[in-house]
């Protein structure tokens, strides 16, 4: 479903990432490991198209994406949880959803909306309420449930434990569990490697921008990880 | 009498800086850029009403006009100065508009006369007494109508539609909003549309309760329309319309009371000053 060869990318005149190349089937999971500053955000904002690459291919679903826009992006299929959640804090979670189905039709908002809801209740409770006020756990729900509405195939997860408590990060890997059920392709960033490792079926370890190993999670170098 | 005569006096003025404002904030909010060539448009706004209500006899077809093509002048203007200057430091697109507003002025006066144009037969001239001892003409009630269903129908669709919604996400985050899906481009022209039509409503308005339109009518707006974001807080749309209001009733009283002290500029300014010095975010920006 996601093909990316040789991709080359960075900001201005500096190169972050190196001639990365894996493929993502419908429904997988790859967890991008490696340590700060090694270009994890950059790759992922590769993929949402926020950073243009500088060579190389990422095609979804056989549709080239390199010089799509990122609400292109979104319309085939691309949902970005960035880091930090960035929900839309003066809107209400209604509305943060309402944003979220942009790019479907208006039609299918409500259905859409429902499905959120059921994958997180908590937010039906809150729907009236501003963004802002929410708990960090709440908006990290409400930045999946805001992707999730423009019906995915593929998620960019960056950073999904930052900041929560616990309890609230076994939540939202069990959502995210449900959301891999139905078919939807997961990459995955989390500061805590060792749960991301765990959740999805492949690894893709960065070191100072290079792919450094690639392959099944089980048979991830786990030293290599810091 | 006196009292009522000024809160009224003020609310109108009020809601042309409203108008004016609006676009403004909106510009601010979405490309974080000073849009002094704003006023500008406005100027544009009165001529194009003078101009074909001198023609027409119809002052509706006037304000229909003149708000059409200033909205698209407003969303060109986005399209050939600020598009190209977004990747560099907002001082340059600042210096740009200067620059568009001072060269603007000009060539009004080249195209129109350094002397101003007037309306042949002014309309809504009638006056209405709405209590014993004020009376005011249609023009001025007009204004304040038009203003606060201009305003009023920008909120609801801020609130009510996707597409409101969007716009409002889009000034906080574009990124974000991008990749929800929503083409920021269109939002911008959008914004840029209505704000520059607001614009040449308020300089159509201005221009019939003035019987006169011209070149440098929109040098008190530019600075104006700056001292009332700024007060409101940048980039809050609520902020500037109550900070127009605010500075519409101040300046009118002010000119009455304190007005052998200071004249109307500089009791506008002081205020400027006095709120920043309490509250420097502005009256209803976010601390």
């Amino acid at each position: 479903m996601l093909q990316i060869k040789g991709l080359c990318c960075g900001y201005g005149d500096m190169t972050v990432i190196r001639d990365i190349n894996f493929e993502l089937q419908e429904g997988g999971t790859l967890a991008l490991v490696g340590s700060n500053g090694a270009g994890k955000t950059t790759l992922l904002m590769s993929v949402a198209g926020h950073i243009i690459p500088k060579s190389g291919q990422v095609r979804l679903n056989g549709v080239d994406l390199v010089n799509k826009e990122p609400e292109t992006r979104c319309g085939l299929g691309v949902g970005l949880v960035p880091e930090g959640r960035r929900i839309f804090p003066d809107l209400s979670v209604f509305e943060n959803l309402v944003v979220g189905g942009y790019s479907r039709p208006s039609n299918n908002q409500s259905e859409s909306m429902a499905r959120v809801f059921e994958v997180f209740p908590r937010l039906f409770d809150r729907k009236n309420q501003l963004a802002g006020s929410l708990s960090g756990g709440e908006q990290q729900m409400l930045a999946f449930g805001r992707a999730m509405m423009s019906k995915p195939n593929l998620l960019l997860v960056d950073e999904l434990s930052l900041g929560l408590m616990p309890s609230v990060v076994d939540e939202c890997y069990n959502a995210l569990g449900k959301l891999v059920k139905k078919g939807i392709a997961v990459i995955l960033v989390d500061q805590n490697s060792d749960a991301a490792i765990d959740f999805c079926s492949s690894t893709l370890i960065l070191e100072t921008g290079n792919q450094f190993w690639h392959g099944k999670s089980s048979a991830a170098p786990k030293l290599a990880i810091c | 009498m006196l009292f009522f005569d000024l809160c009224i006096q003020g609310v109108i003025q009020g809601a042309i800086y409203a108008l004016i404002a609006l676009g403004l904030t909106l510009v601010y909010g979405l490309l974080r850029i000073l849009h002094v060539a704003h006023a500008a448009l406005f100027t544009l706004g009165g001529y194009i009403g003078v101009i074909v209500t001198n023609g027409s006899g119809s002052f509706l077809l006037a304000l229909l006009t003149s708000m059409l093509i200033v909205g698209v002048v407003g969303m060109s203007s986005y399209t050939i100065i600020y598009k190209p200057l977004l990747n560099r430091t907002p001082l340059i697109a600042l210096i740009a508009s200067i620059g568009i507003f001072i060269a603007s002025e000009e060539l009004f006066r080249i195209f129109f006369g350094a002397y101003g144009l007037s309306y042949t037969n002014p309309p809504l001239q009638g006056q209405i007494e709405i209590l014993s001892g004020v009376s005011l003409s249609h023009a001025r009630i007009l204004v304040v109508v038009l203003a606060i269903g201009l305003l009023s129908g920008v909120g609801w669709l801020a609130i009510n539609t996707r597409v409101g919604i969007a716009a409002r996400a889009t000034v906080i985050d574009p990124e974000m909003a991008a990749s929800s899906g929503i083409n920021v481009e269109m939002i911008r022209f959008g914004s840029f549309f209505i704000g520059s039509a607001f614009a040449g409503a308020a300089g159509v308005m201005v221009s019939l309760l003035n019987n006169l339109v011209e070149p440098t009518m929109g040098a008190v707006p530019s600075y104006k329309a700056l001292a009332i974001i700024v007060l409101g807080g940048l980039g809050s749309v609520r902020g500037a319309l109550v900070a127009s209001l605010a500075l519409g009733i101040i300046e009118s009283f002010g000119t009455i009371y304190v007005g052998h002290l200071l004249d109307r500029d500089s009791i506008a300014f002081a205020f400027l000053i006095m709120v920043l010095m309490v509250r420097p975010q502005g009256l209803l920006a976010r601390g």
